[in-house]
This record gives C-alpha cells, sequence and structure tokens, in this order.
C-alpha cells in the first residue's frame, strides 16, 4: 500500500538545565519567565553565576543594580556570570 | 506596587500557608488588606526560652523595592529582649537591613526571628537597658521576659511578686503599661521605680 503525506505538525518541547525549578528572586519557576515578560524562552533567559546558582536573567540584574556589593542573593559570593553553560 | 513583589509576595503568602510550620503553629502570615503591601505575622515562643507560650504578633510592610530590598518588620506585641525595642516593637536584625538577600522569603524572616528569641545578641543591642540586664542580671532578666511573655503575649507564667509592684505603681496613678516598663528597667526595685516618678 502506498500512501503520501500531505502535511505534517511537528511538536517539540523544551526546558532549562537549572539547579533549581524556580528563581529565587521572583519566585516564578525556571520554566516560565519574570514577572516583567510574557513569553519564556531566549526574550527571558536564565544565567549562572560562578557560584554555581541560577536566576533569571531579568531578575539578577535587577538585584545586582539595587545593591552596593555585587553579591548571589543566595549564598553571598562575589557575583560573577559563568562563561560557560553545564 | 511594581510586579515582582505582588507577585513574589502572592506566592510567599501560598509557600507559608502550606509550609509545615505553620502546621505545627510555629509561625503564620495573614493578609490585612488587598494591597498586599502590609501583612500581619505571628511567631510562637521558641521552647527553653522565657518567650514560650507565648504568641507574637508582627507588623510586616512589604516595600515597593521588594525583594530587592527588605521587608520592614516591628513586633506589635510588647516583648522583653535585648534586640527588640521594648517600646516601639524596633527590631535590630542584620538581615532585616544591610544583610537581607532576595533569595530571603517572608517564611525565612519570620524563622529567623524565632531564632533571635531563642540567642540575643547583646553586644549589638537595640534596646540598650534590656542588654544591660541580660549581662549584669540574669536571672531578673529572665523572670521580666517571662513576665512580659505571660502579660502580653498569652504566656503561662504568673508572677505574683511582679504584680503586686505594678500594682502599687498604679494605685499611684502610673499606667500600667508605663509601671511593667519602668519597674522592669529597674531590676523590679519599687523604691527606685517610685523615685523615678515621683522625684
Amino acid at each position: 500500500m502506498k500512501f503520501k503525506i500531505k502535511s505534517w505538525n511537528s511538536v517539540a518541547i523544551w526546558k532549562w538545565l537549572a539547579n533549581d525549578d524556580k528563581c529565587g528572586i521572583c519566585r516564578a519557576p525556571f520554566d516560565g519567565c519574570c514577572s516583567d515578560c510574557k513569553i519564556p524562552g531566549d526574550d527571558c533567559p536564565l544565567v549562572w553565576g560562578v557560584c554555581s546558582h541560577c536566576f533569571h536573567m531579568h531578575c539578577i540584574m535587577k538585584w545586582l543594580a539595587a545593591q552596593q556589593n555585587q553579591i548571589c542573593p543566595m549564598c553571598r559570593q562575589d557575583w560573577a556570570l559563568k562563561s560557560d553553560l553545564p | 506596587m511594581a510586579n515582582i513583589a505582588i507577585q513574589r509576595i502572592k506566592r510567599e503568602f501560598k509557600e507559608v500557608v502550606k509550609s509545615e510550620e505553620v502546621a505545627k503553629c510555629a509561625i503564620r502570615i495573614d493578609l490585612l488588606n488587598d494591597s498586599w503591601t502590609q501583612l500581619k505575622g505571628e511567631i510562637a515562643g521558641p521552647p527553653d526560652t522565657p518567650y514560650e507560650g507565648g504568641n507574637f504578633k508582627l507588623e510586616i510592610v512589604v516595600p515597593e523595592t521588594y525583594p530587592f530590598n527588605p521587608p520592614k518588620v516591628r513586633f506589635l506585641t510588647k516583648i522583653w529582649h535585648p534586640n527588640i525595642s521594648s517600646v516601639t516593637g524596633a527590631i535590630c536584625l542584620d538581615i532585616l537591613k544591610d544583610q537581607w538577600a532576595a533569595a530571603m522569603t517572608l517564611r525565612t524572616v519570620l524563622l529567623s526571628l524565632q531564632a533571635l528569641l531563642s540567642a540575643a545578641e547583646p553586644d549589638d543591642p537595640q534596646d540598650a537597658v534590656v542588654a544591660r540586664q541580660y549581662k549584669d542580671q540574669p536571672s531578673i532578666f529572665r523572670s521580666t521576659a517571662q513576665y512580659w511573655t505571660g502579660v502580653y503575649a498569652g504566656g503561662p507564667i504568673q508572677n505574683s511578686d511582679y504584680d503586686q509592684k505594678v500594682r502599687r505603681l498604679v494605685d499611684m496613678g502610673v499606667d500600667e503599661n508605663t509601671a511593667v516598663a519602668t519597674l522592669s528597667s529597674h531590676n523590679w526595685d519599687l523604691e527606685h521605680a517610685t523615685e523615678h516618678f515621683f522625684s
């Protein structure tokens, strides 16, 4: 029997590989987005510190902007971006 | 109020309500109005402290910039403790000031306050009179803190000697809270406390 495919709909799922399920700053799930964004994903990315803690980029930027000392809000170590992703 | 502040408080509120500490009646949080900025907290006095058996009410004000700045917390229930003002209820605790971090929550703040009741820091006092008594007269400090827990926080322990001294001052026309505070500050020496009012 022969048949011809006329069209198909592909479905993909994605998730962030974070060491926690939600952001410690806004407490929203990492698979969602920060409080100011609507669409999860590249528009509201996650970033990792060298201390290995992970946050929505928008959330950690707001935290660092509000502080004199640039420390991780989880462990208080100096905050620095980890360059390579896990 | 900023989006992040409201959304976070809503999430935290659910977390506290579900937490095991609430199940054990150790902490609770209530809303005062629809704005999510004014909350009422409550912590139970920890066991094996002069605060055991008491329930201490807290005023919690969430700033516009939460969680990037700490919530403003003070005791509404009067309490005798070196790091809490016996007059205003203001609290001296580093995480409510410069040691705040965005990852802390209302739940961890209430648990920290409970820990503060178990372990005072008399060298970093909010109330210098209480702190001096804590260091110089530890047994009077304990019975005074216990007395305040009984009078203001519903604690179980009564002290008829202290009651009588308070009554004497009240009979002389002194307001009851003022009488308790003044006697406490004068290590329950009725004579000195009386001099304070009438000299």
